[in-house]
C-alpha cells in the first residue's frame, strides 16, 4: 500500500480511538459520585440550578438519545458550561492550549536535539569516559521526577544565581516570532520568552532526554553489530556513511515506536510541571478544575488532550512509515 | 604494526596479485586469546578462482576479513604480509620496505590506505544477502552507493584516504535533513541498473527501487554480486556465498562468478566447506583446519594426490557417485578449540591423524612437494617421509589408517 | 518456572556487572528501611515541634533574617535580626517546617512508595496479564476490542487519568495498624499506618495496559509453537494451555516489565502525593510540595532529601531491571510505562 493510503487508514484509526476517548468521558460522568447532575453541578448550586442543570444534560431521556445529544454538540464544538467559572468550556480549554504544546513541543525538541547525537556518540564510543557519563546521566535522568528536579532547578538557577524566572509565561512562542519584524522588540521578547520557558522545558524534557539516549544508545550498538553494517564497510564506504545513513537510520525505527507510547508521559508531566511552574496551560487547568470542582472543565480538557494525543500519535507513524518502507510495502 | 623484520623480501611472479604469507589473526577475548589464523600463506594469481576450502571454525572466514581489514575488534592482525600487485600504489611507497617492484605490502601501509582499496581493489559477497543489505533502503540504493564512492575515490584519492573520506557532518547533516537527496547521484543510480542488468535481473530498472525483502535469496545474491562489482575489483572475496541458497540457485550463482573470472576482470577468493563447489569452481585450492593452511596447490594436484592426512580425510568424507559402496571414512574426534592456551605445541591435527608420529609434536614447516611451476604446499611430515608406525603416536595401528580411541 | 539456563544467565550476569551489585544493594536497602521502619527511624515521623522547625541537616548552618513587630511605647517597631539555626545531630537531615524530622519521614516515606509500587504493579499485572493472554491467544474479534480498548486506555496520559479518577472517586485510604509496635516495640513510633486505597486501584488501574500489550505480543508469538498444537492435540482445553504452556514461557518479558513498572509508579505516585492527591500525608512526594516554599529561602532540604529517596530507590530498581533485561532477553523492549 502506498504512503498515502497508510496515513489514511491511521486517521481512520485514529477517529476511532478519539471516539472512544469522548464515550469514555461521557461514561466518567455517570462514575461520579452521587448524581450524574453532580458532575456538572458545583457543590454549592442552589435547587434551581440544580433543576437547570438536569434538564440541559436531559436526565430524564434515555441514555442513548443522551449519548447521541452529547455526540452532537461535541462535533459542534460545545463541551458545556462551566457554572464554576461562568465560561463556555471549549473556550476555556482551547485558550490554554496553546501554552501546554508550546512547553510540550520546546521539550521535546531539547531532548531529541540533545539525546540522539549522545546516544549515538556513546555507542560509538563505548566504554569510554564519554560513553560512561552518558549512561550515568541517563539512568539519572529516568530516575528523577521531573517535578522535583524543576524545584531544584529552581532553587540552583533562579534562587541562587537569579538567571531564570520561576513562574508564569511572560510572552508566547508566537509572539517572539512575530517580533521578529523589528530587532529591538525581537530581543527583548525572546530573552524574555527564553527566561520563562527553559527551566520548565529543560524540567520536563529530562526524562525523555535520558529515555532516548539509552534507546539510541542501546539500538546502535546492535545495529552496529549486524551483518549490513560490515557489507557496507566492506564495500568501502565512508564510516560516516555506515553510521548515520545505514546504522542510525534502523536504530531510529524502534525508537520512534517508544516515543509514541511515551508521549503520554510527556503530556502527563506537562501537567505537573506547569504546576511548578505556574504555567497557565492545560495542566493547570485540570488540576486547578478538581480542587474547583468544575467536572464540565476537567472533562472538556480530558477529551482535547486524549484527541490531541491520538493525533500526535498519528504524526509519529507516519514518521514512521518514512523511516521503515516495509511497514509500508506489506 | 606485524613484526617483519626477519623476513626476507619474497620473490614474486608477475602473475600473481595477491600474495599472503604468514598471516596470523587474533581474537582477544575475555576467555583468552584465540588464534583465528595462524601463519596462513597463498596466493592469488591473475584471472583464476583461489578456493579456501575447511569446516566451520577452520578460519576461512576471518582469512577473508583480514585481506580486507575488516576484523572488528577485539580482533587484530598479528603477523604477516599481503602483497598486493598495484603499479600506482608502488609508485605511491617506492623506496620504503613496503615495496618490491610492482608489489606493495599492505600490512605496512596506513590503514586509511587500506581502508581505500574495500570497493576498488577488493570485494567481498557474504553468506546470507538478507542480512547482508539494509533492510530499510532500496537495493539500487545500495547498489548506486557502491559506485558513488569508488567515482569520488578515483576523482580524489588523497581526500578519499582521509578519515572522513570526504565526506564530512556538514554534507551529512544536509543529506539527512533534506530526505530527496541522496548520497549517489544520477549517474551513480544508472550504473547501478547497468550492474543488475549484467547479473541477470530481469526489470532492473524496476528491481533497483525495491527494498531487499521483495528479493528472492537468488536474486539478492546476484544483487549482492552486482554491488561487489560496481569499483571493478582486482579481486572479489565471496564468502560462502551459496550456502543459504537452494542448490538450483547455487548453480546459477556459481556459474555469474565463473563468468566473472572468464571475462578476464576479476580473480575470485571463493570460501567455503563445499567440497562440490570447490571441484566446480576452482583453480587452485587451499585447505584450512585450525587457524593454518596445511595444503595448497593446483586443484588437480590437492585432488587426486592429497598428501596432508585432513585432506584425505576430507576428501574420503563425500560419498562416491561411481563406487556407492565405498565405506565412508569420517576423520575421528572434534575441532580443537583455538585458544591459544589450550593449542599444542606442534601440529594440530596430530590428535586426529591417522599418521601421527612422535615429530609431529614439534612446529611442523611447509614443504613443497610440487614441481618447480605449480606449488604443492603441504605443512605435514609426511611430505617429506614416509609413515613409520615404530615412532607412531599412541594409539595409531599398523596401516596409519586408523585412530584407535584411546577412552 | 525459571530454568536453569535462565538462572546461570541471571548468576553471570551479576557477577559480571558492578550496577547490577549496585541496584540490588539499593533495593535492598529501600526494602529493609520500608520493613522496619519503626526500628529504623529515629523519631515519630509526625510530631511536630514548632521550636525545632526549619534545622538544617548536619554540617550546614542556616542564617536567617527574621523580622519581628513589636509595639514599643504604642508604636508598631520592627526589628529584624540575624538568627543562626545550627544542626542538631538528633535530626541528621534537619526539619521540616513544622519541626517534623526528615530522616524519619523520608524512612516512613519508603513505605508508602514501595507499598503503592508493588500491590499498583500487581494489581496491573493481575489484570493485564489474562486480558493480554486471551486477546493474543484467540486473537479475532476478542483480539481486536481488547485491542481497541487498550488503545483508549493508551490515550489519557497515565498521570492526567489519575489525576481525573482520583479526582472524581475521593482520596479514600485506610488506616492499618503497624505490626511492630502492635506486637510492643518500638512503642513511640505511630500506632497505625495509613494505605492509600485509591491510590493503589488507580495507579493500577491506569497502568494495566502495558502488561496486556506484552502478555499479548507473547501469546500470538508462543501459540503457534509446536508444543501448544501438540497440547491441543492430546485435548487439553483451552485454559490449562494458556495458563500450563504460554504463560511460563511468556514470564520473563513480564518479570521485566513489573520492575519497570514499579519504578513508573513510585514517580507517579509520588507525584500525584506532590499534587495532593494522595491518601496520605506520610509520603515522598509529599513532603516535597511542602518543602516547595522554603526553596527560596534557600532551606533546601525538605524539598531535597525527599528527592533524593525517590531517585535512590528508583535508580536501584532501574539497574535490577537493566539486570533482568540483560541477562533474561537483550531483544525486549522494556521501556513500557509511564
Amino acid at each position: 500500500m502506498s504512503q498515502g493510503r497508510f496515513v489514511a487508514k491511521r486517521v481512520f484509526q485514529g477517529v476511532g480511538v478519539v471516539w472512544g476517548v469522548v464515550s469514555i468521558v461521557f461514561v466518567l460522568r455517570f462514575v461520579t459520585p452521587g448524581s450524574a447532575i453532580n458532575a456538572v453541578a458545583p457543590l454549592d448550586a442552589d435547587q434551581e440550578t440544580r433543576q437547570a442543570i438536569a434538564r440541559e444534560l436531559g436526565l430524564d431521556q434515555p441514555l442513548h438519545v443522551q449519548y447521541g445529544d452529547y455526540l452532537v454538540s461535541l462535533l459542534q464544538g460545545d463541551m458545556g458550561f462551566s457554572y464554576v467559572r461562568g465560561q463556555e468550556v471549549a473556550t476555556l480549554v482551547f485558550s490554554k492550549l496553546p501554552a501546554t504544546v508550546e512547553l510540550a513541543l520546546a521539550a521535546t525538541v531539547v531532548a531529541i536535539g540533545l539525546s540522539i547525537p549522545l546516544g549515538v556518540v556513546s555507542a560509538t564510543r563505548r566504554n569510554q569516559p564519554v560513553d560512561w557519563l552518558a549512561t550515568l546521566f541517563s539512568l539519572g535522568g529516568i530516575s528523577t521526577p521531573n517535578f522535583w528536579l524543576g524545584i531544584m532547578l529552581i532553587l540552583l538557577l533562579a534562587v541562587q544565581f537569579d538567571i531564570f524566572q520561576t513562574s508564569g509565561r511572560a510572552v508566547a512562542a508566537v509572539e517572539v516570532a512575530a517580533a521578529v519584524v523589528g530587532p529591538a522588540p525581537f530581543v527583548d521578547r525572546l530573552q524574555a520568552w527564553l527566561a520563562h520557558i527553559t527551566l520548565p522545558a529543560v524540567a520536563l524534557g529530562t526524562y525523555f532526554m535520558a529515555l532516548v539516549t539509552r534507546l539510541t544508545r542501546s539500538g546502535m550498538l546492535d545495529e552496529l553489530g549486524k551483518p549490513y553494517v560490515r557489507a557496507a564497510r566492506a564495500k568501502g564506504l565512508p564510516e560516516v556513511v555506515v553510521r548515520y545513513k545505514h546504522a542510525l537510520r534502523n536504530t531510529l525505527i524502534p525508537v520512534i515506536t517508544v516515543l509514541g507510547l511515551q508521549l503520554g508521559t510527556l503530556i502527563g508531566g506537562a501537567v505537573i510541571t506547569e504546576a511548578v511552574f505556574s504555567w497557565p496551560g492545560l495542566g493547570t487547568l485540570v488540576i486547578d478544575s478538581i480542587n474547583l470542582r468544575d467536572w464540565p472543565v476537567l472533562q472538556g480538557s480530558l477529551i482535547v488532550i486524549g484527541t490531541s494525543f491520538v493525533l500526535v500519535n498519528i504524526f509519529v507513524d507516519v514518521v514512521y512509515s518514512a523511516l521503515d518502507p516495509r511497514v509500508v510495502n506489506d | 604494526m606485524p613484526d617483519v623484520s626477519d623476513t626476507p623480501a619474497p620473490e614474486l611472479d608477475d602473475d600473481v596479485l595477491v600474495a599472503v604469507r604468514d598471516l596470523s589473526t587474533r581474537f582477544f577475548t575475555e576467555e583468552g586469546q584465540v588464534n583465528a589464523v595462524e601463519n596462513a600463506s597463498f596466493e592469488v594469481r591473475d584471472n583464476e578462482v583461489l578456493g579456501i576450502v575447511g569446516e566451520s571454525g577452520s578460519g576461512k572466514s576471518v582469512t577473508a576479513l583480514s585481506l580486507i581489514d575488516l576484523v572488528d575488534s577485539p580482533g587484530e592482525i598479528t603477523g604477516g604480509e599481503v602483497w598486493y600487485r598495484d603499479a600506482e600504489l608502488a609508485a605511491e611507497f617506492a623506496g620504503s620496505d613496503a615495496v618490491v617492484g610492482d608489489h606493495v605490502d599492505l600490512q605496512r601501509v596506513p590503514a586509511t590506505v587500506r581502508r581505500s582499496l574495500r570497493g576498488s581493489s577488493f570485494s567481498m559477497i557474504f553468506q546470507d544477502p538478507m542480512s547482508s543489505l539494509n533492510p530499510s533502503v532500496t537495493v539500487g540504493e545500495q547498489i548506486a552507493e557502491a559506485v558513488e564512492v569508488q567515482r569520488r575515490a578515483k576523482g580524489n584519492p588523497r581526500r578519499t584516504r582521509s578519515r572522513t573520506q570526504g565526506y564530512g557532518l556538514g554534507r551529512l547533516l544536509v543529506d539527512t535533513l533534506v530526505p530527496t537527496r541522496s548520497y549517489a547521484d544520477e549517474e551513480s543510480r544508472a550504473r547501478a541498473v547497468e550492474l543488475l542488468e549484467q547479473v541477470g535481473i530481469p526489470d532492473p530498472a524496476d528491481r533497483a527501487d525495491e527494498y531487499p525483502h521483495q528479493f528472492s535469496g537468488g536474486m539478492l545474491q546476484r544483487a549482492m554480486i552486482a554491488q561487489a562489482l560496481a569499483g571493478e575489483p582486482d579481486v572479489l572475496i565471496a564468502d560462502e556465498p551459496t550456502t543459504a541458497l537452494d542448490v538450483t540457485i547455487q548453480a546459477q550463482i556459481l556459474d555469474i562468478l565463473r563468468e566473472l573470472q572468464e571475462s578476464g576482470e576479476t580473480s575470485v577468493v571463493m570460501i567455503t566447506h563445499d567440497l562440490g563447489v570447490i571441484a566446480r569452481m576452482c583453480d587452485r585450492v587451499g585447505v584450512m583446519y585450525a587457524g593454518e593452511i596445511v595444503e595448497r596447490g593446483r586443484l588437480a594436484d590437492v585432488f587426486d594426490d592429497p598428501v596432508h592426512p585432513y585432506t584425505r580425510g576430507l576428501l574420503g568424507s563425500v560419498p562416491d557417485l561411481e563406487d556407492p559402496s565405498t565405506r565412508l571414512q569420517p576423520i575421528e574426534g572434534n575441532v580443537p578449540s583455538l585458544l591459544d592456551r589450550e593449542m599444542p605445541e606442534g601440529c594440530y591435527f596430530a590428535d586426529r591423524c591417522p599418521k601421527a608420529m612422535e615429530d609431529c609434536r614439534q612446529p611442523v614447516p611447509e614443504y613443497d612437494t610440487g614441481t618447480a611451476s605449480d606449488e604443492h604446499a603441504v605443512q605435514c611430515v609426511l611430505a617429506e617421509r614416509e609413515y613409520d608406525p615404530a615412532v607412531a603416536l599412541d594409539g595409531r595401528d599398523e596401516t596409519g589408517d586408523e585412530v584407535v580411541p584411546s577412552e | 518456572m525459571l530454568s536453569d539456563r535462565v538462572r546461570r544467565n541471571l548468576a553471570s550476569e551479576f557477577r559480571g556487572s558492578i550496577l547490577a551489585k549496585l541496584g540490588v544493594v539499593l533495593v535492598l536497602l529501600v526494602v529493609f528501611v520500608a520493613i522496619f521502619a519503626p526500628f529504623v527511624a529515629p523519631h515519630d515521623p509526625t510530631t511536630q515541634s514548632l521550636d525545632n522547625a526549619e534545622r538544617p541537616p548536619l554540617g550546614i548552618v542556616q542564617t536567617e533574617q527574621r523580622t519581628t513587630s513589636e509595639m514599643v511605647d504604642g508604636e508598631v517597631q520592627t526589628v529584624t535580626e540575624t538568627v543562626t539555626i545550627r544542626p542538631d545531630a538528633a535530626h541528621p537531615l534537619g526539619t521540616d517546617g513544622l519541626g517534623r524530622d526528615m530522616l524519619s519521614r523520608v524512612i516512613y516515606g519508603a513505605r508508602t512508595s514501595l507499598i503503592v509500587g508493588v500491590l499498583g504493579t500487581v494489581l496491573a499485572a493481575t489484570v493485564g496479564v489474562p486480558v493480554g493472554l486471551i486477546a493474543g491467544y484467540y486473537r479475532g474479534r476478542i483480539d481486536d476490542g481488547l485491542m481497541r480498548f487498550a488503545d483508549v486506555s493508551l490515550a489519557f496520559p497515565s498521570l492526567v487519568l489519575a489525576i481525573a479518577l482520583i479526582g472524581l472517586w475521593g482520596r479514600a485510604s485506610v488506616a492499618v495498624p503497624d505490626p511492630f509496635v502492635a506486637a510492643g516495640f518500638a512503642q513511640e513510633m505511630p500506632e497505625t499506618f495509613v494505605l492509600p486505597g485509591t491510590v493503589i486501584v488507580v495507579v493500577g488501574v491506569v497502568n494495566w495496559v502495558w502488561f496486556a500489550r506484552i502478555a499479548r505480543g507473547e501469546a500470538l508469538s508462543l501459540r503457534d509453537q509446536e508444543y501448544v498444537t501438540a497440547a491441543r492435540a492430546l485435548g487439553a482445553d483451552d485454559s490449562r494451555i494458556i495458563a500450563g504452556h504460554v504463560l511460563p514461557n511468556a514470564i520473563t518479558p513480564i518479570i521485566v516489565l513489573g520492575t519497570v513498572q514499579v519504578a513508573a509508579i513510585i514517580l507517579l505516585e509520588s507525584s500525584l502525593s506532590f499534587l495532593g492527591f494522595s491518601g496520605t500525608t506520610l509520603s515522598w512526594g509529599f513532603d516535597i510540595s511542602q518543602g516547595r516554599d522554603y526553596v527560596s529561602s534557600g532551606q533546601w532540604w525538605i524539598a531535597g532529601m525527599p528527592g533524593l529517596a525517590i531517585m535512590v530507590a528508583v535508580i536501584g530498581i532501574n539497574l535490577i531491571g537493566d539486570w533482568l533485561r540483560d541477562a533474561l532477553d537483550p531483544g525486549i523492549e522494556g521501556e513500557g510505562g509511564a
